[in-house]
């Protein structure tokens, strides 16, 4: 048994293998003909006269990150402080299960509700400013939402882990419980809270739709390079654009494919210092012992230069000093955007100076009114941020439950999708989900199988690991570009659902992993001597006793990973999904189908005046895909209630 | 045997044959008897002045959501002495520690009923600034908790927070703490290094230094010494030695032998009762109470 499981764990290598062969082996082209460092320097991206270079695409991409995150910080790292020092413990879970449903939010809702409802509001607030009505600050402001859920959930974790011990030494001291957390806690969580930050961003740099459905994709550079109204591009937004335009094995669709290494690459950076960041947490908390030569060479000791004395005596000016001087730039630079430069300065001034004044004042206040005015402030980030997500979810609701009847859920789409149903794409959707279980399932579980009861600490169960982490990381069109180089052409499945099952099946597969390992290593050990006491074998054990006590855990991660890939777009729009409705209903296999994110992505970005349709077809897939973590989580309460350790 | 003469003249009404009985059968009724019997009447056995007395605890109950931890309990914590609880564990040692900073209202669900008169004010009055209360009555905890911040960091926490900001000032905290903690001189080299570096024993001293910093009137510690070696331990019984010339000390200790060496009053606790308290030579060498001496001698059901 043993083997047969090796040899299923062994797949992730196997797709990570492939998918690196068939990127990298698709933008040799380009590596050639364009070139990497013209590629990656080159201002000029003009498929139709030639011209591949991507610096405009790479920029982009991280300004809209950068504008993403600058949004998210203070609005997730702020929730994540109230969820776990402010909050009521009890409203502590309850809390933490509604930032969740962010993360549940498909990204085509996302995209759709910034077409609908983000963009007209923006072009309302800054008529002057914005000359398209997309942009920049849409697409990170989109962006900045998506990230939250991340970002939340990491960096409350690691404010949450640090020991109660801490909070208190501090309390006990006669310090309050703002001052405690402030100065006290949030260092003592400073790597989590780094890493959360850097997740999200890893989050935001790798989605699609959303992006592209409100920053214009268009390959410029900003003007002024801060010009947060202008329009942009992102890798994965020209991706998901141009691929199906390029014509395979021309220069064009190679280069694509050399855009999607890029991106590949920073996640994989990204990654990689989040998993260095969370290390050096644990260590600092004590959980890994420190290391002492760092302290001691990172000049924890004072250095002896008389510089460096000035420097660690005024360490506090510094950098005080420092924050203001951004605050000063960043301040300038968006004013000069509505006014004259001169104008903007002085606003800049004046602002900081008043940020400086209120922080003076802020300083001298009483303690105990301090945390008041501290926590007040957490509470209305907190109250922000769920307000958010209920108006993004009862707007669509509100807007398509009355769009929807027996006819529209049954019908076919007639007039171009204007009319008529989207039978179909639910058809298509509960097909594409029923073959990605097929396929994802046994693959997954076999695999947290073997990783929880037989890995040994070799060579290849690392390698596994790092092949499961590496696709978890994978952004989702990437998966996409792979199976349209792959399935599709290779293995010339074509277009077609069962091209769409592997790819979503690859992309789920590390969540079902992780949760059953997890699930799988909490069964207490003395369950399994007692069976192997009565002479099972392991495999008999495993089957027979492990697996049935985590159930819970297998179900719940399985059931939101099929929410997740019901709810993704940009993995099946090459290999899967199609838009007209000639032949709406999938015979074999072998056809492509239709899918409800794709089918809302076609309606709100190709067909004008199906609004109706597409309110209609956005609160189906919202009812699919919440109804689905809804049953996880009620399977997830009802296990923990019933089974405990 | 002096012990059995005690009891006898302290519990006319009991029958020194069921007693005896009771000591030797541990069986649940016969104890539960026992405790109850034990337990009417007086159980504070030392005359403090009450101008000597820095805590005054009188008839304290408290519970943990349903569940009564502290029954009726008193203490007097004499002023510049040292002030030990002992007991089995779960007997309620912590809870009465904790409840004199009021460290234990961060608990959910946890009630306090009595009265602890600190400077003549009731510490559980609506009206008491909790932080400032704090500042004045510190606390050690069982494990060493420095913050994972610089040794110097972690004495300047305290100050800063109450708004020291000069250096040099704060400088000398750092040194009179780490001095006063007995800590100075092997640290004095390493001020900017991390504290987690240090080993356990110094640890235990540093969050001495810590609580000093504020400068406190009364220290509280709570089984201070049990994640530590022998010879660690011994430098913190003497440093508590030493700071009870400035400062009030009350210690939970799981120790008798830690007790018999520091304490000055020793208050012996069951089940979240009071059971004895009195100097601790008296108690140590004749207990009132026949369930005081048999904790004491190690013959506990
Ligand atoms: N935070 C708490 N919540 C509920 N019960 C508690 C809590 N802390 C202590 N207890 C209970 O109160 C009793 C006394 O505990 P404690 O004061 O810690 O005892 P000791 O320090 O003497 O070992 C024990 O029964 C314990 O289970
Ligand atoms: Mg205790």
């Amino acid at each position: 048994m043993k083997t047969v499981l090796t040899a299923v764990a062994s797949v992730a290598i196997l797709i990570v293998f492939l998918i690196i062969v068939f990127t990298l082996s698709s933008s040799w082209d380009a590596i050639g003909d364009v070139g990497i460092l013209d590629f990656l320097f080159g201002t000029q991206w003009s498929p139709s006269s030639g011209a591949y270079g991507a610096a405009a695409i790479i920029l982009g991409t991280l300004l809209v990150t950068l504008g993403a995150i600058a949004f998210a910080i203070p609005l997730g790292i702020g929730a994540a402080i109230y969820i776990s020092e402010v909050a009521n413990p009890k409203a502590r879970n309850t809390l933490k299960l509604v930032c969740e449903i962010f993360a549940g939010i498909p990204s085509v809702v996302y995209g759709f509700f910034g077409l609908l409802v983000l963009l007209p509001l923006l072009q309302d607030i800054f008529q002057d400013q914005l000359v398209y009505s997309q942009s920049w600050l849409a697409g990170s402001i989109l962006l900045g939402i998506m990230a939250l859920p991340t970002v939340i959930s990491v960096a409350e974790d690691a404010i949450h882990s640090v020991p109660q011990s801490y909070r208190e030494a501090s309390l006990a001291m006669g310090a309050t419980r703002w001052e405690t957390t402030i100065k006290v806690i949030v260092p003592a969580a400073i790597s989590g809270i780094t890493a959360a930050i850097i997740l999200g961003i890893g989050r935001a740099i790798g989605e699609t739709m959303a992006v592209m459905m409100v920053t214009g994709n268009a390959t410029i550079f900003p003007d002024p390079i801060w010009n947060i109204f202008s329009l942009i591009s992102t890798i994965t937004g020209i991706l998901a654009l141009e691929v199906p335009e390029a014509s395979v094995g021309d220069l064009h669709y190679s280069s694509l494919f050399l855009l999607a290494i890029v991106l590949m690459v920073m996640v994989l950076v990204i990654n990689l210092a989040s998993r260095i960041i969370i290390k050096r947490m644990k260590r600092k908390l004590g959980v890994e012992p420190p290391r002492q030569a760092i302290f001691f060479k990172i000049g924890l000791i004072p250095s002896q230069g008389s510089f460096g004395d000035w420097i660690s005596e005024h360490k506090g000016i510094i950098t005080a000093a420092f924050v203001y001087l951004c605050m000063l730039v960043f301040v300038w630079m968006m004013a000069s955007l509505f006014t004259g430069d001169l104008t903007a300065l002085i606003v800049s001034v004046v602002v900081t100076a008043v940020v400086f004044a209120v922080q003076k004042v802020f300083e001298k206040i009483d303690s105990t009114v301090k945390q008041q005015v501290a926590h007040g402030g957490l509470t209305v980030i907190m109250v922000v941020v769920i307000l958010i997500l209920i108006f993004i979810i009862g707007y669509i609701l509100m807007n398509g439950l009355s769009a929807i009847d027996w006819e529209f859920l049954t019908g076919v789409p007639t007039n171009g999708g204007r009319d008529g149903g989207i039978g179909p794409a639910i058809v298509g959707t509960l097909e594409l989900m029923a073959g990605t279980a097929l396929i994802s399932l046994p693959l997954g579980i076999f695999t947290g199988v073997y990783l929880a009861e037989y890995a040994k600490d070799t060579k290849l169960t690392k390698l596994i690991r790092e092949a499961i982490d590496l696709l978890n990381g994978t952004p989702s069109i990437v998966f996409g570009l792979f199976g349209l180089a792959f399935f599709v052409r290779v293995l010339d499945f074509g277009v077609s659902m069962v091209a769409g099952w592997f790819v979503l099946a690859f992309m789920i597969m590390p969540v079902i992993i992780r949760t059953t390992e997890e699930a799988l290593t909490a069964v207490p050990h003395d369950l399994r001597e007692a069976s192997m006491a009565m002479g099972a074998s392991k495999w008999r054990t495993i089957v027979r006793v492990i697996l049935p006590a985590a159930m819970g855990g297998v179900m719940t991660g399985t059931i939101l990973s099929l929410g997740r890939a019901a709810g993704e777009t940009a993995p099946i729009m090459f290999v899967a999904a199609v838009s007209s409705s000639t032949a709406p209903y999938a015979d074999s296999i072998f056809d492509s189908v239709m899918a409800l994110p794709f089918h809302l992505y076609y309606l709100a970005t190709h067909v004008v005046g199906s609004d109706a349709m597409q309110y209609g077809t956005a609160t189906v897939l919202l009812v699919i895909v919440l109804g689905m973590f809804a049953i996880a989580t009620i399977i997830r309460n009802h296990y923990n209630k019933k089974v405990k350790w | 045997m002096k012990f059995g003469l005690f009891n006898k003249t302290e519990k006319p009404s009991s029958d020194p044959q069921s007693e005896e009985k009771a000591v030797q059968s541990p069986s649940a009724p016969r104890d539960k008897n026992t405790e109850e019997w034990e337990n009417n009447g007086q159980f504070i056995f030392a005359e403090i002045p009450s101008d000597d007395i820095a805590i005054d605890i009188k008839g304290i109950n408290l519970w943990y959501g349903e569940k009564q931890a502290l029954y009726d309990v008193d203490l007097p914590v004499r002023r510049n002495a040292i002030t030990a609880l002992i007991g089995p564990s779960g007997c309620g040692k912590s809870t009465l520690l904790r409840s004199i900073n009021r460290m234990n209202d961060l608990v959910d669900g946890c009630r306090i009923e009595g009265e602890m008169l600190f400077h003549g004010e009731n510490l559980y009055d609506p009206d008491v600034d909790i932080n400032s209360l704090r500042t004045r009555i510190g606390m050690i905890f069982q494990k060493p908790n420095p913050f994972p911040m610089t040794i110097r960091e972690n004495i300047t926490y305290g100050p800063k927070i109450h708004g020291i900001k000069d250096k040099k000032e704060l400088n000398e905290i750092v040194e009179r703490c780490l001095q006063q903690a007995a800590l100075y001189d092997e640290v004095a080299d390493r001020l900017d290094t991390s504290a987690l570096g240090l080993s356990g024993g110094q640890q235990q001293r540093l969050c001495i230094a810590r609580a000093l910093s504020v400068n406190p009137e009364v220290i509280l510690m709570d089984e201070p010494t049990s994640a530590l070696d022998p010879i660690a331990t011994s430098k913190i019984e003497d440093l508590a030695l030493q700071l009870k010339k400035e400062y009030t000390v009350a210690i939970v200790t799981h120790n008798m032998q830690q007790a018999s060496r520091i304490a000055d009053y020793t208050g012996f606790m069951y089940l979240g009762k009071m059971i004895e308290f009195s100097e601790t030579g008296k108690m140590f060498n004749k207990p009132i109470k026949a369930m005081t001496e048999r904790y004491l001698t190690g013959r506990f059901g």
